[in-house]
């Protein structure tokens, strides 16, 4: 009996705190359906297919929007528990005891989380569908996207999110218990305490901070770029949290000092409202920060993969035709092989318009000051680097001049920048480096040795022998330094253009290819433009990932703005109301509110910005991975989409700001 | 000289769901002097509070005028409304309407804040009011800090310093204990001699019997005057009880 009368207590409280709880219950589906499709897509078969990093970074992506959904409903709820504390009191004034008071709470709690975590798997899942298929729609993809229910996804949320809400109702509960009624009654009376800054706090955001964009400015190669920039981001998080928590009551706390800055108008009624509210505003800041950030980068990276998908088959395939030749060392048989590729290609009623051909010999391992070591004959280095050993005949067929390396002498290149020592230990010899006299020689064997090293993701040595005698001694020398070394042979990259349509080259591909191997050449043939087609549909896929992460952050941004104003109104109807009684006119309230503006617009936005600006370079070393090379179309990508999420996040801003004016007025 | 003079003030509001009219001031005429204090009282719904809004311009007559130094407060622009009631009006409210994010110097400034005054004349002024107040040394606390006398104390320095023409007080001792009561209303009475015109509203005739006079309000019309003379506190307050129970027969009477 007394329990069903508890029951309807708990749902009549619901409704007749509709106002409140309205918001509240959407706030929490959304977060829901949010930490949902996310998690979902760690084991959609569809990104799987894509590469296998992604579900890693979809993994990481969880947990971020794991911990962003137990900080926003705590956030949600303590405000709605702030607001319903007379009404509490009132029970606990009337005789209700405090166990009771809690079973009521923990009703009502159950029918609001158990709602909001169904509606939101829910929603959540017609939602993943209903944008995968637009989606798909939009970007006309060959193949077809699929978005399953998953019923572990379901569990996991489920389970997460109970949790949450659990905490969040121990919290409500130790509200309860620990105060006495008369306390409750006035509880919203009772002002906030404004709140102290912390100077250590400050400290260690700028710590955080700092080394996570240290790692993005020291990361050198782009297998160290993906292994670190997990750390990097969660660094920055943390930082951005103390940074909007310390950083902004110090500032605020430095203007309310500054008798002429406080003491006008607009300031004066915008700085002490933050600071009044400051703890839960700096998180609130802090979320969307941290949301634009993830949206600016996750949509210009992939925007930039997809955009950058021809300028990478031109840098991965700089030939129509580009074969790679198994053991091809003789002079002879390149010319065989030449003649073979041109009779070919007018057999099949095309001409061929350009041929280039070099041999190389490959060993891994890194570069020591001037000692080239190979992995297990010393230290082991975390990603082995690359040396290539190509002769000097090659060279000077590409660019058309001679050089003169002497017998034992070596040219070097290194991908890190110049080679400054005189000399280069190899296997224990110690070979000279050749210096070229004529700097025109010079700059074009580099330019050459560049487009050689084709943005390798590690880092890579070249060096020009002074014949393939010469590359095979020095390998001899590794050899038997280690007998177990393994050693790939000579091979031979040779490219080549024709005339004809593209699908005339598709064409022509397959039937050289065929003939290449069947007459001897164990030949790997790849055609640009049959590659071109995979790598749209590879990085449309991706682009797709980035336009939906996007949408899901701006989804959560928009949730948090709007959450911020309906709840920062309700607190400052009363403060507007009084404010109008001693002589506050509307246009002064919208304007002191437009200065706010200034914080929660271009706040967020410009420290946003600058983590980008600070991952720039950790993000170009991982684009390298989709042989995206072009600096200047990243910083394209990245520029218009701020551009545009800055309009996007304007316009939410308006629209939210005017949902807060019309609960002052 | 007389500072407010109030002519065949009407006020009638149409209820929600009907459209019967109700008349909450039918024709009220009084006028006051510069310089005095003046208590206004009145059962609950006899048009005291429609009154106060009306003079403190957040509401409007239906008809009759207001003048305030001979200046119809009908024809102060929308835009003005503001400027006026934060210039040439304080206001005493009943439940302090004190600001939580503002110190109680703060608080107190914020008129003048509104109108950009130079911080330097801010503090100039804040000081002497803050003294005579005995809030001085309050006045870095914030109002959660506080007592309610201390509060309607800091709520009447914020109405003084913008150095208005007439302070308007809404039952300012409606939520304070008799100690603090009896020492906000001899403030008033020391505000008051050194020139300050002031009028409040009031349930209480021990308030209402620290002013100068004291007019009766019921069924929308000033149905009587009372002045005190030379009369104690004690005195008046016998009188003005004395009116009162006349106002209650009378109002048995109409039954």
């Amino acid at each position: 009996m007394t329990k069903q009368l508890f029951a309807k207590l708990a749902i009549k409280n619901i409704r007749s705190n509709k106002q409140i709880y309205v918001p509240y219950i959407l706030a929490s589906i959304a977060t829901v359906a949010m930490f949902y499709l996310m998690t979902s897509l760690v084991y959609n078969d569809f990104l799987m297919e894509r590469s296998s990093l992604l579900p890693m970074m979809f993994m990481l992506g969880s947990v971020v929007i794991g911990v962003f959904s137990f900080i926003f409903i705590m956030y949600t709820n303590s405000f709605l528990i702030k607001r319903r504390k007379k009404e509490i009191g009132l029970y606990a004034i009337l005789g209700m005891k405090k166990k009771h008071v809690a079973f009521v709470l923990l009703l009502e709690s159950l029918i609001t989380s158990l709602g909001s975590i169904l509606i939101g798997i829910i929603s959540g899942q017609i939602m993943g569908r209903f944008v995968f298929l637009a989606l798909n729609y939009l970007l006309k993809f060959p193949v077809s996207m699929d978005y399953p229910f998953s019923f572990v996804v379901a569990l996991i949320t489920f389970a997460g999110f109970t949790v949450i809400f659990f905490v969040a109702l121990l919290y409500n509960i130790s509200q309860v218990t620990f105060s006495n009624p008369i306390e409750l009654v006035k509880g919203k009376q009772s002002g906030e305490k404004e709140p102290k800054s912390s100077i250590i706090l400050f400290l260690l955001s700028v710590i955080f901070l700092g080394s996570g964009y240290g790692i993005s400015l020291s990361i050198e190669d782009p297998v160290s770029a993906i292994l670190y920039f997990f750390i990097a981001v969660l660094l920055v998080i943390a930082g951005t949290y103390l940074l909007f928590i310390s950083g902004s009551i110090f500032i605020l706390k430095a203007m309310k000092k500054n008798k002429k800055i406080y003491y006008r108008p607009n300031a004066f009624i915008s700085i002490s409202g933050m600071l009044y509210r400051m703890k839960q505003n700096a998180a609130g800041l802090a979320n969307i920060c941290i949301l634009a950030t993830m949206i600016i980068v996750a949509v210009s990276t992939t925007a930039a993969i997809y955009v950058g998908t021809e300028g990478a088959l031109e840098s991965r395939f700089p030939y129509d035709h580009n074969a790679t030749v198994f053991e091809l060392k003789d002079a002879e048989k390149m010319s065989e092989f030449e003649n073979l590729v041109r009779t070919e290609t007018e057999n099949a009623g095309l001409a061929l318009t350009d041929y280039s051909s070099y041999r190389y010999e490959t060993l891994s391992g890194n570069l020591e000051s001037d000692t080239f070591v190979v992995p297990g004959s010393s230290s082991g280095n975390l990603v082995p680097g690359e040396m290539m050993l190509i002769p000097q005949e090659d060279i000077e067929r590409m660019i058309g001049a001679p050089l003169q390396i002497e017998e034992g002498e070596v040219a070097v290149y290194h991908s890190k920048g110049p080679y400054s020592a005189s000399t280069i230990e190899l296997a224990g010899q110690v070979h000279p480096v050749h210096q070229f006299t004529d700097s025109s020689v010079k700059n074009k064997v580099e330019e050459q040795l560049k487009v050689i090293e084709g943005n390798n993701l590690v880092e890579t040595i070249i060096l020009v022998t002074p014949s393939v005698e010469g590359t095979d001694s020095i390998i001899a020398d590794y050899v038997e330094e280690n007998p177990e070394l393994f050693v790939f042979g000579t091979r031979a990259i040779i490219g080549w253009n024709t005339t004809g349509t593209e699908d005339d080259k598709i064409a022509n591909s397959h039937t050289m290819d065929k003939i290449l191997n069947e007459e001897g050449f164990s030949t790997m043939l790849d055609s640009r433009d049959a590659n071109r087609q995979e790598w749209y549909s590879a990085n449309g896929g991706f682009l797709f990932i980035g336009v939906f992460l996007g949408l899901l952050f701006t989804f959560g941004a928009i949730l948090i703005t709007y959450f911020k104003q309906v709840s920062e109104g309700y607190d400052d109807r009363d403060k507007f109301q009084i404010m109008q009684k001693v002589g506050l006119d509307n246009q002064m309230i919208e304007k002191s509110t437009r200065s706010q503006i200034i914080w929660m617009f271009f706040l967020p936005l410009l420290i946003a910005v600058m983590h980008v600006a600070f991952a720039f370079p950790i993000i170009q070393k991982m684009l390298l991975f989709f042989s995206v090379t072009d600096t200047t179309l990243v910083v394209l990508c990245i520029a218009g989409v701020v551009l545009f999420f800055s309009l996007v996040y304007w316009i939410i801003y308006r629209i939210t700001s005017r949902v807060y004016f019309s609960i002052i007025k | 000289m007389t500072l407010l003079e109030v002519n065949h003030l009407k006020k009638t509001y149409a209820t929600r769901f009907s459209n019967q009219q109700v008349e909450a001031l039918k024709d009220v005429n009084f006028t006051v002097e510069k310089g005095e204090f003046v208590s206004v009282m009145g059962e609950s719904g006899s048009g005291k509070t429609t009154l106060l809004n009306i003079l403190s311009t957040l509401d409007k007559a239906s008809s009759g005028e207001v003048l305030l130094e001979g200046k119809n407060l009908a024809d102060i622009k929308d835009s003005k409304v503001s400027d006026f009631r934060r210039k040439d009006l304080g206001f005493v409210f009943q439940d302090f309407n004190l600001l939580d994010n503002f110190s109680i110097k703060d608080n107190i400034l914020l008129p003048l804040v509104l109108s950009n005054t130079p911080v330097k004349e801010m503090e100039a002024r804040l000081l002497p009011i803050v003294e005579k107040l005995g809030i001085a040394n309050l006045i870095g606390h914030y109002p959660y800090e506080v007592s309610g006398g201390q509060k309607q104390r800091a709520a009447v320095a914020r109405a003084l310093i913008t150095q208005p023409k007439l302070i308007l007080a809404d039952e300012p001792t409606g939520a304070l204990d008799s100690k603090a009561s009896q020492s906000l209303l001899e403030t008033f009475e020391d505000i008051n001699e050194a020139g300050q015109t002031i009028m409040m509203v009031t349930h209480s005739t021990r308030a209402a019997a620290h002013s100068n006079r004291v007019l009766f309000i019921q069924d929308g019309i000033v149905f009587n005057e009372i002045y005190r003379g030379n009369q104690t506190v004690d005195q008046f307050m016998e009188k003005i009880t004395q009116t009162l129970m006349v106002l209650v027969n009378r109002g048995e009477q109409h039954d």
